[in-house]
């Protein structure tokens, strides 16, 4: 009695124990416990940058229960310096393939906003429709959109595109002194994302979830204050691999709610006694006082005193 | 049959994308743990700082108490105040008097004072006429007793009680093992520079109770303790050559190490008390021999036509380290407490002579001579961080406390003046000159007594 095997079964078992094996081998070692590294807040972030930041995951939960910005004022309306920002807005002009690919390659299309043209009111007009048919054969992005919507595009192209662009056009006028403004090409959402509209869904974050991170301005504070308070045991010349770290809760008025935590027992002499000094220091230097604005992130964390050079 | 016929139109693949998803997944799960941990905030900046302590005098269990009482916490102040690492209060700055050791002290007072820890004690005189100590160690902030302990002792051993507590403070508040129950034994030195009188001395670690152990009228050298602190070995200059001699101090009897043809010097004790080793005088030579106490055998330990001396035993007994000029100016070498290759540990500028090994084991302090001056320094036993500690026109002789953190040593200022007696930590921080009656060189360190 010969028993069959399917090779296929065979294979895919023996796929999955490699898998799971290399996962629980390779997710079990320390270096991917290590916590990433902090983020510290910068001035210069691009737009992508902190879309990307913002994005929150897909399992995050949709609702949102309550906005993630306190509303101080209502939302400034975009300063629209030149009027034709705001047209670049609305690129609902699924249809008509020609006009939003221009931007990306066609040469002759991307002139269209530029306001030296403002005078060249005729030119314009002839060239969307004598260039039609070119945009669509060199991008097969947009060919690939266009087979998804099967709309025709010959057709509507050609009388559209024109009449809107003709009124707004006239309103135009050059500026000197917005002429950053000008050359600035980009969305002019950005600006009206900083009000309560930003992430209006409470997502889980990125992975890193680092978001909301102000630790380096309060955790900063916090250093200084019980800095002061600590008398580190004197461990010799050769002991430089102290450290204890406590979980500790504050309350609003900086004080502590409860005796801290500490994580650990201390496995020799010295370390108890460094243990116990950094003890000292966080309730002898109580209450701390820390931005109000951070509380939820202040309430409750791990202060670290350590010998080890970071 | 059925399965293999079935299989092939369900055939089951993971493309490359299946798998990296499902790794992400996985990856999330794990990562999740790190992303519910709190912020950890790292405080790694804090510079050692002395700990304030408050050590209010000891309550008198009767009134005759009162003196003892007020020595005690003296003796111990002073202790922790030249160990460096304490600070203690001044007592004029106290709000509470303490007058019951029993009942939990008003911590609030204390913390009002900075006061991060308190010692709180009685010294009662007992019906037999003992002495009896007790004392609490407190924590101010966290209010909380951190050690406690009652002695019974003679009336005129205060002074050790004293000691012990100290020690006792010191370890639970650093951790380390504390030194002050010990004694020193050193050459005390007096008269003009030409007529120098040179007398065995004895003293407490902090410079009370010096006891004289010989006359004066021979020369005496290098004194050092057995593990037992019952028995000193040095050297003496008699009427024929140096000798190395055995001095019991309870009962104040001597005799001569062995009885060799030529000079013996350089002797110090074995980890066990039950050997001595040191150099011999062979020509113009000189050797290492141990020798048994009891069976008083004698082994060579080296033969090279060079100056061996000033040995010193590892504290395990395994090694030896000691002085030699075999590679032409004097180093500190290495071997095995039994004899056979040694290795050389100091390779820095200049000489080095007279190592000792730590008790701690981890380091070998020596004096360096070069440049016109003569330093005190230390090095790990295999000769690597060398950290020079103090450094000046004459500075000789370390010898270790008996937890390794402390050398003493001698100093010469130069000019008119004689030595006098220095502690230093093995960090180079805290010198400080210990009190003696006259000039003092060539201190020993004993173990702990207790």
């Amino acid at each position: 009695m010969k028993v069959k095997v399917d090779k296929t079964l065979v294979a895919s078992v023996v796929l999955h124990v490699l898998v799971l094996g290399w996962t629980m081998v390779s997710f079990s070692t320390r270096a991917l416990e290590m916590a990433p590294e902090d983020s510290v807040p910068v001035d210069v972030v691009s737009p992508d940058q902190l879309a990307h930041i913002m994005a929150g995951m897909k399992t995050g939960k949709k609702e949102n229960p309550k906005p993630l910005v306190d509303k101080i004022a209502e939302a400034k309306p975009v300063d629209d310096a030149v009027g034709k920002i705001s047209e670049k807005a609305p690129p609902v002009v699924n249809e008509t393939a020609p006009p939003p690919q221009p931007k990306i390659e066609e040469k002759p299309v991307e002139k269209k906003p530029d306001p030296p043209k403002v005078v060249e009111k005729p030119k314009e007009e002839p060239k969307p429709v004598e260039k039609k048919p070119d945009p669509v054969k060199p991008d097969p992005i947009a060919e690939a959109i266009k087979k998804e919507e099967k709309k025709p595009p010959p057709k509507p192209v050609a009388v559209k595109p024109p009449e809107p662009a003709k009124p707004k056009i006239v309103e135009r006028h050059y500026d000197q002194t917005q002429i950053a403004a000008l050359l600035d090409k980009r969305d002019p959402t950005r600006q009206a994302a900083t009000g309560d509209t930003l992430n209006s869904n409470a997502a889980l974050g990125t992975s890193k979830g680092a978001a909301a991170d102000n630790s380096a301005t309060w955790g900063a504070m916090f250093k200084q204050q019980v800095e002061r308070c600590w008398k580190k045991p004197y461990g010799g010349i050769e002991a430089q691999r102290s450290e204890a770290v406590f979980n500790i809760r504050l309350k609003r008025d900086g004080s502590l709610e409860g005796m801290p935590v500490p994580e650990g027992t201390p496995s020799t002499p010295y370390l108890r006694v460094y243990q116990e000094s950094a003890l000292r220091a966080i309730i002898e230097c109580q209450p701390y006082k820390l931005p109000a604005a951070f509380f939820e992130e202040w309430k409750y964390f791990a202060p670290v005193f350590t010998e080890q050079k970071t | 049959m059925t399965e293999k016929n079935g299989l092939p139109n369900m055939p089951f693949r993971l493309n490359r994308r299946q798998i990296i998803s499902g790794m992400a997944a996985l990856g999330a799960v794990a990562g999740s743990r790190n992303a519910l941990a709190q912020k950890r905030i790292i405080v790694p900046e804090g510079e050692f700082t002395p700990l304030p302590i408050a050590i209010p005098n000891f309550v008198a269990g009767t009134p005759g108490d009162a003196e003892v009482g007020v020595g005690v916490s003296q003796v111990i102040t002073n202790n922790l105040k030249r160990s460096g690492l304490f600070a203690p209060i001044d007592q004029a700055a106290f709000i509470e008097r303490i007058s019951n050791i029993d009942a939990a002290p008003q911590f609030q007072s204390w913390k009002t004072i900075n006061a991060q820890a308190l010692v709180t004690g009685r010294m009662t005189r007992q019906g037999d006429g003992r002495l009896k100590a007790e004392f609490r160690l407190w924590d101010v902030n966290t209010a909380q007793q951190l050690t406690g302990q009652q002695y019974f002792t003679s009336p005129e051993y205060w002074r050790r009680i004293a000691h012990i507590i100290s020690d006792q403070i010191y370890e639970r508040l650093t951790g380390e093992k504390g030194y002050f129950d010990s004694r020193v034994v050193f050459v005390d030195e007096t008269g003009p520079k030409e007529r120098r009188v040179k007398r065995l001395a004895m003293m407490d670690q902090d410079g009370a109770n010096v006891r004289y152990l010989t006359k004066g009228s021979d020369l005496v050298l290098t004194p050092r303790f057995s593990p037992s602190t019952q028995e000193i070995t040095y050297m003496e200059f008699g009427q024929g050559d140096p000798r190395v001699y055995l001095f019991n101090i309870e009962t104040g009897q001597r005799e001569i190490v062995g009885n060799f043809p030529g000079m013996s010097f350089s002797p110090r004790f074995s980890p066990d008390g039950q050997r001595v080793i040191m150099s011999l005088q062979q020509g113009g030579n000189s050797n290492l021999f141990v020798m048994d106490l009891r069976s008083k055998t004698t082994t060579r330990l080296t033969d090279t036509p060079a100056i061996d001396t000033s040995p010193s035993y590892a504290p395990d007994g395994s090694k030896i380290c000691f002085e030699s000029d075999r590679g032409g100016k004097p180093q500190i070498y290495v071997m095995p407490a039994t004899g056979g290759a040694a290795q050389r540990i100091s390779f820095g500028e200049g000489s080095y002579s007279t190592p000792v090994w730590s008790p701690r084991g981890d380091y070998i302090a020596f004096t360096k001579q070069g440049g016109g001056q003569f330093a005190i320094g230390i090095m790990k036993t295999d000769g690597s961080g060398e950290r020079i500690l103090t450094a000046g026109f004459h500075n000789e002789g370390p010898t270790f406390a008996p937890n390794g953190r402390v050398l003493m040593f001698f100093r010469e200022p130069g000019g008119g003046g004689g030595p006098s007696l220095f502690t230093i930590d093995i960090s180079g921080r805290n010198e400080l000159r210990v009190p003696t009656p006259g000039f003092a060189s060539d201190p020993a360190w004993s173990p702990l007594l207790s």
